[in-house]
């Protein structure tokens, strides 16, 4: 259950490598440049049709069947307009089959129910961005997961700024 | 005034949220005088057209539905495709919106969406906020009908203000929201009874669906 699941969502998973020798224990990195990933289209079918199984048949089943049994995810993502690229959004926004419908208060705010455990959730991002932005992100994605941000690090020429 | 709205949700048209609310807004356009154009990201056939448009125009609003805490990743990508840098000037407007109806849960979004304008030449024209859109697509229930009529007026309404102020930058707009938390009475009835309204409410729903299974299954556990 102590499993850590990374997104990699930079071209040819570049880094990968290195975040292999960062992150203690039970960890997978998965490469989602290669993998057929669409957008979300909001079509509420995992939370009222089909609860927890999403309707777009393509490659992210696999990823949500593994982060049912992890506890910590990371996204490691390029960055646009000083936030995390559109890749790194896509994969995020696939994260709704986590959830279910149900409506409780959480750290004070109206959420949704988490499906299976708490995630914690962690940023690795590239570029130009605003890192407070980015880490009050990270904060919230964590939150809507009932987890904790892991924190958010800067990803410099290749090497791990942490 | 000529305006043009760029739907940025990511969900069909047909069962699009963002749509009903253009279309209200929309009326409320028209009613004071002004023309717009609608483009929806949803269909990738309507992204040159939608391209050409915010280059063209200088009165561009994007709608869309807050995703994971900030824009749709759809969105994003579409915004990726736009020339930074125009030959004319032009205002960048937004109208955000989502399930949630507390105003603390878009801030964060808000911030991202005010600091764009600058990033493709333009100036900001306020965001527009309001949540509780979920039920939007069940207007036409019957328990539901009244209150959502009345979120459509609201809508109109403010399409008419824009034309009359030139953006979203005025009270009214910053007020459209209602509470940026729910006071503590809310929390206290929720716990006694709205909870469990709310989630019959989602269980009449997933039945209109054809929903088989307990909303809260967990499908991938073994």
């Amino acid at each position: 259950m102590d499993m850590t699941i990374v997104l990699n969502t930079l071209e040819e998973g570049a880094v990968s490598e290195r975040i292999g020798t960062l992150i203690k224990g039970d960890m997978e990195v998965i490469n989602t440049a290669d993998m057929k990933i669409a957008h979300c289209m909001g079509c509420n079918l995992c939370w009222l049709k089909t609860p927890g199984v999403c309707a777009i048949k393509d490659d992210y089943e696999s990823i949500l069947k593994k982060l049912v049994y992890a506890e910590n995810l990371w996204l490691v993502s390029d960055t646009r307009f000083g936030f995390v690229d559109w890749r790194g959004k896509k994969v995020m926004d696939r994260i709704v089959p986590m959830l279910n419908m149900y409506v409780e208060f959480r750290d004070g705010l109206e959420r949704h129910e988490f499906r299976y455990h708490p995630l914690n959730f962690g940023l690795l991002y590239k570029g130009q961005a605003d890192q407070e932005f980015l880490e009050e992100w990270s904060r919230r994605v964590a939150s809507n997961m009932a987890g904790q941000s892991l924190g958010v690090y800067k990803i410099k020429e290749g090497e791990l700024c942490i | 005034m000529h305006i043009v709205i760029i739907n940025g949700s990511p969900r069909v048209q047909k069962n699009s949220n963002t749509d009903k609310i253009i279309q209200s807004f929309g009326k409320g356009l028209q009613a004071s005088g002004a023309t717009y154009e609608l483009y929806s990201l949803s269909n990738r056939q309507e992204w040159d057209a939608a391209r050409e448009a915010f280059i063209g125009h200088d009165q561009i609003i994007f709608a869309l539905p807050l995703f994971v805490e900030c824009v749709p990743g759809i969105m994003l990508e579409f915004l990726d495709s736009l020339p930074t840098e125009r030959k004319s000037p032009a205002q960048l407007s937004f109208i955000l919106h989502g399930g949630f109806d507390e105003g603390r849960q878009f801030r964060l979004g808000e911030r991202f969406l005010q600091s764009l304008p600058e990033q493709f030449g333009c100036t900001y024209g306020g965001c527009l906020i309001q949540g509780g859109s979920f039920l939007i697509r069940f207007r036409d229930d019957e328990k539901m009908k009244k209150t959502m009529d009345k979120k459509m007026d609201a809508y109109i309404q403010m399409g008419q203000s824009f034309v009359s102020n030139g953006n979203f930058l005025t009270e009214e707009a910053r007020k459209f929201i209602g509470y940026e938390k729910n006071p503590w009475i809310v929390h206290l009835l929720f716990a006694l009874f709205i909870k469990r309204m709310v989630r019959k409410n989602f269980e009449r729903f997933a039945q209109q669906w054809g929903c088989t299974r307990p909303l809260d299954d967990k499908p991938y556990l073994i």
